[in-house]
């Protein structure tokens, strides 16, 4: 590619105007195309135009407001960050964090979207005349290389009053007596096409919804008149087009991922935007990034938060993916706190930084039931409304069910009001009329229906048993604990061999397997250490597991084929584990 | 009853099922294979489509067979609104006219370029393309300042026409041809609007739109 | 040796397609493009198939006819072409659907012939709706012996499985690849449960991003007429074409770092890897480069 790599990094690739919300834009930036989209929430969005996965064009795919879907296979990719949040043709799995399209800086002003190819490229827009008004005109496409379309424009001439006053790199200025009137800037879309877009200046702007019309009319006959010009001197030109250079992906994403869930250990430094009562006893949080963006939250996942006096605690994330770049937590008031929830109420404040992982998903939300039933228990409701407006802005059947003891403690009740007719209170019910109503919640099991639980430990159990008298198969009932209840037995010893690392680890009495694992030099996620939220899940190859946890079901256990190595012990003295 | 003779990947035939959908309208389908059949040059549907045209389109003792005289009489007959063709108005009549005309330019090039690609007949493809490009240039620009102005559709009134109807498949099945749509992104805004009429169906080549917002 | 605008020896020793015989007025002569090269084919009147390059009609090139289409090769063809046994069963109806030009490579268009996670978003209501999205496991296995991929026990739910179907219905499909370019499906009979219908894709390599894609159909169906059997087809390939001439890069790379699969991708998988093994470079972008 010749003449078309030029100093300034940053380029316009589109009119405000032209990125409406539910439409992609396709776009195009020195040979590379681009998929330009605005959110529901505002947000200019600029990738490349292509889907990891089968390199389909993201120009086709479906915008709904706060994700892409692409057109060929239902992949989502979330608003700002472009982190795949769902596979359709793996429900059950929670996709890797990492898979992630690529994305470009984006800067919106002028009345334009700006963006680079180049990686942290600082901004280097130049600097138009800004009177708060800019008004773009109509973006012309002329077959010709940049540097001719910019020759051809320094005799610009519209009729009015305007003189060439300045000239950058692929810009030129033209002012009205002494205050400037018009900047032409070229976009190079490649080697034989070049946009020029055009911002006016100080135009009086009666009516925002009534444009000046003669004056876009007059400038874009007189662009007319250079394209053609250009055009016709030039002839027409071999679209000989190079194909870009893509990017490779990691080695881990080329793989076919494995079976088991990925955890990881990353830290992100979040800052707390907005602290305020979201329920009796229930303090909401809005936990803003530093800088950049939050990776996305897939709906039922948590993050392990880091409080100031040391204690780490998980939280489910209770907005959508694609909603806002935050991630909006509830916490309970726990009577016998040992730090972790009076810290966050007492101590913790709006404007202090905080210490929160990337975003786990060990209890993820299959999208391809006909109808999906919601269970929640007080503040177990967290996960579960991240679910229900997930499935309600999908348009998928779904129910929630609420069960607290006032209408006071509902939490996030705004949100449940955009929930709307889905949403079923269950207020001040005793424990036998709890699991009278769960009897008829989950009465008439059919194929096609999943349930998902989150609530206080004896809720799930008599939901669990109720949903199995009703005949539920397990593998359709989703239950996440907010902890292990249990008394976790650690007097045992034995050995545990790790088969991809080639190691024999004796685990001692009073050592846990995640603690000797450690030990010995295998990195190994982990988040609640209880095993209750299922991040330091490990196979079994070999041995007879004693569990212990409360994140498998039942036939999972049964079949003995994974662990929680935080909580886990094994009744044979050895223990064989894909690690 | 209205009986429509019909080939699925055809433009012209996509045109007045359209508008059958649009306008609600019951009908049963004859399919007429144009390829690999010919059924078209046969001698029963050359009786009833003179130039061998598709689609054909029969209620009662009507039988037409040109896509633009389909989208104009079912418009006329059974849209009681006369939103969807306002003949009683001339400047709008005119429009439309002059769209339905503009869509016969583009079937004349986008399309005979996509019949070139995918079927192989026989067309002077550069010079389908470029004509092409020459008409979405046009289009474009046309459709740039009707959301200035606050227009979405091709003709001056506040409601889809028929020429919406008429222009929308081929332009959106371009591509096909080899005549990409990426530099008219007006072009490919009111795509998506057409999209979004309510009744609109897709054809095979055509994704429909994703949800409009709340 | 004639050279080639292609150098792949070995896509140049491969059989190609290059007509439906129903689709060939015989006695006269036609003109196809294969690998860049203008082909004159004709049926002569008193039967057999001739070859030739345009401009060369001294020097035939080798022809065979199978599956109703007429083949042929610039190199040196193995005897003959892969088998498809149900082809030759007395009850079974045969036919092309449709000979279709679509701007994609060869290799790409069988990797989205051989994928099912896309039927419910590409064939929507039809072979797949959503949110009946799940690919379950299925066994994909390369057979050195038979030299071909092929992928066993695809399950997926499907709202109208063929033209024959009225309601929905989990099928099931067995995949074959047994050439670089052409893939033969086998899917759950509408008429007979027991026995398979069968759909296999012939492409013909027009060049290196550019295919025409043959269909033939073999199948079990008393009920409807030919016309609709293959508009039934051409509909779902109609659906595919959007997406074949929307991915990028067109030619299909076989680095595994270039694209994400997933476990629904096994087939593909091990097509691509395949197609390394046998050091294929026409339609695809070679590994490490």
């Amino acid at each position: 590619m010749t003449s078309i790599q030029p100093g300034r990094a940053w380029h316009p690739v589109a009119s405000s105007g032209d990125a409406v919300v539910r439409h992609v834009f396709q776009g195009r930036l020195l040979g590379r195309e681009l998929a330009v989209w605005r959110a529901d929430d505002g947000y200019v969005n600029v990738w490349e135009n292509r889907c990891l996965h089968r390199g389909v064009r993201l120009s086709i795919a479906v915008n709904d407001g706060r994700e892409l879907k692409c057109q060929y296979h239902g992949w989502r990719y979330s608003n700002r960050t472009a982190e795949c949040t769902y596979i359709p043709a793996h429900p059950a799995d929670a996709p890797a964090r990492t898979i992630c399209n690529r994305t470009f800086a984006v800067v919106e002003r002028h009345g334009l979207v700006w963006t680079t190819l180049e990686l942290d490229r600082p901004e280097d827009l130049p600097v138009l005349p800004d009177d708060g008004r800019p008004l773009a005109l109509r973006p012309i496409t002329v077959a010709a290389p940049a540097a001719q379309v910019v020759d051809a424009l320094r005799s610009y001439d519209a009729g009015e009053d305007l003189r060439l006053a300045a000239e950058a790199e692929l810009l030129l200025r033209f002012d009205r007596g002494t205050a400037p009137g018009l900047t032409i800037l070229v976009q190079p879309s490649d080697a034989t096409t070049s946009v020029v877009r055009g911002v006016l200046h100080g135009v009086a702007v009666v009516d925002r919804d009534r444009p000046p019309l003669d004056l876009l009319r007059l400038h874009n006959r007189a662009l007319n008149r250079v394209r053609a010009r250009v055009e016709s001197d030039l002839g027409p030109l071999q679209a000989e087009q190079q194909e870009p250079e893509l990017e490779l992906l990691s080695e881990e994403l080329a793989e076919l991922p494995p079976l088991s869930r990925p955890g990881r250990s990353a830290s992100l430094r979040v800052r707390v935007e907005r602290k305020w009562p979201a329920g009796a006893d229930v303090a909401g949080f809005a936990l803003a990034p530093l800088a950049g963006h939050l990776p996305a939250a897939q709906p039922g996942a948590h993050v392990d938060v880091h409080l100031p006096n040391g204690c780490v605690r998980q939280y489910s994330v209770v907005n959508a993916p694609g909603e806002g770049d935050r991630y909006v937590l509830g916490v309970k008031r726990e009577p016998d706190s040992q730090g972790g929830s009076s810290c966050l109420h007492d101590v913790v404040r709006e404007g202090d930084v905080l210490a929160v992982s990337e975003p786990r998903n060990n209890f993820p939300l299959r999208r391809d039931a006909e109808h999906t039933l919601l269970v929640a228990g007080g503040i177990g409701a967290t996960p579960l409304l991240a679910m229900a407006q997930t499935l309600a802005h999908h348009g998928l059947d779904h129910e929630l069910h609420y069960f607290a003891q006032t209408e006071d403690h509902l939490a996030f009740r705004d949100r449940l009001a955009t929930l709307g007719g889905s949403v079923r209170r269950h207020l001040g019910l005793d424990v036998a009329a709890t699991k009278a109503r769960l009897g008829e919640i989950l009465a008439g099991y059919a194929p096609g229906r999943q349930v998902y639980l989150c609530g206080p430990g004896p809720m799930i159990e008599a939901a669990r048993e109720v949903a199995a008298q009703c005949g539920w198969p397990v593998e359709k009932v989703h239950f996440e604990y907010f902890k292990n209840a249990q008394e976790i037995d650690k007097e045992s010893s034995f050995e545990v061999a790790l088969a991809r690392s080639c190691l024999t680890v004796k685990v001692l009495a009073g050592q846990t397997i995640l603690e000797a694992v450690r030990e010995a030099g295998v990195a190994m996620p982990s988040s609640c250490e209880q095993g209750a939220c299922g991040t330091c899940l490990a196979r079994v190859i070999e041995g007879e597991p004693i569990h212990q946890d409360v994140y498998l079901n039942d036939a999972e256990k049964a079949s003995g084929e994974a662990i929680m190595t935080c909580v886990s012990r094994s009744a044979s003295p050895r223990l064989v584990l894909d690690l | 009853m209205i009986t429509l003779y019909d080939y699925e990947l055809s433009a012209d035939c996509y045109q007045a099922r359209l508008a059958l959908a649009v306008l609600g309208l019951e009908y049963s389908r004859v399919d007429v294979e144009f390829y690999p059949g010919r059924e078209h040059e046969t001698e029963w549907f050359t009786e009833l489509s003179p130039l061998q045209q598709l689609p054909v389109l029969c209620e009662e003792e009507t039988t037409l067979y040109d896509a633009p005289a389909i989208l104009v009489y079912l418009a006329s007959r059974h849209d009681p609104t006369a939103s969807w063709y306002p003949g009683g108005d001339p400047a709008l009549a005119g429009q439309v006219t002059l769209w339905l005309g503009f869509s016969r330019a583009l079937a004349g090039s986008a399309g005979a370029a996509r019949l070139h690609e995918s079927l192989g007949h026989l067309t002077d493809i550069d010079a389908a393309r470029s004509r092409a490009h020459t008409l979405l240039r046009v289009l474009d620009e046309h459709l740039w300042f009707g959301e200035q102005e606050g227009r979405d559709w091709l003709c001056a009134t506040d409601r889809p026409t028929i020429a919406d109807l008429a222009a929308f498949p081929d332009v959106a099945l371009s591509e096909e041809g080899g005549v990409s749509r990426i530099d008219y992104p007006a072009v490919r805004r009111w795509t998506d609007r057409v999209k979004r009429i309510d009744g609109f169906v897709a054809m095979s080549g055509i994704f429909p739109a994703g949800p409009v917002a709340a | 040796m004639p050279t080639f605008l292609c150098t792949d020896p070995v896509v140049l020793n491969l059989w190609h397609p290059l007509a439906a015989i129903a689709e060939t007025a015989p006695g006269r002569d036609h003109t196809t493009t294969l690998l860049e090269e203008q082909i004159a084919y004709a049926l002569p009147p008193d039967g057999g198939a001739r070859a030739w390059r345009q401009g060369a009609p001294q020097h035939p090139l080798p022809t065979l006819v199978r599956y109703g289409y007429l083949w042929t090769s610039l190199g040196t063809p193995p005897e003959d072409l892969f088998s498809i046994p149900e082809y030759d069963e007395p009850d079974r109806r045969n036919m092309n659907a449709s000979t279709i030009g679509v701007h994609v490579s060869a290799p790409r268009a069988i990797e989205n012939f051989l994928d099912m996670a896309h039927f419910p978003f590409v064939h929507t209501d039809v072979l797949g709706s959503e949110p009946h999205t799940e690919v379950v496991e299925y066994g994909v296995d390369v057979s050195a012996e038979r030299d071909e991929v092929r992928a066993t026990r695809c399950r997926m739910f499907q709202p109208k499985a063929s033209a024959s179907s009225a309601d929905g219905a989990e099928v099931e499909y067995v995949y074959r690849v047994p050439h670089p370019y052409c893939s033969v499906l086998y899917k759950t009979s509408g008429d007979d449960p027991d026995r398979q219908d069968v759909i296999a894709v012939f492409l013909q390599p027009v060049d290196q991003e550019h295919v025409r894609a043959h269909l033939l159909l073999s199948v079990l169906d008393a009920a409807h007429e030919d016309k609709e059997i293959r508009n039934f087809q051409q509909s779902i390939f109609g659906q595919d074409k959007p997406i074949l001439e929307n991915q990028f890069p067109k030619r299909l790379p076989l680095d595994p770092r270039s694209e994400t699969p997933i476990r629904a991708d096994k087939s593909a998988v091990a097509y691509r890897r395949w197609l390394s093994g046998k050091g294929i470079t026409y339609g695809v972008i070679p590994a490490g480069r």
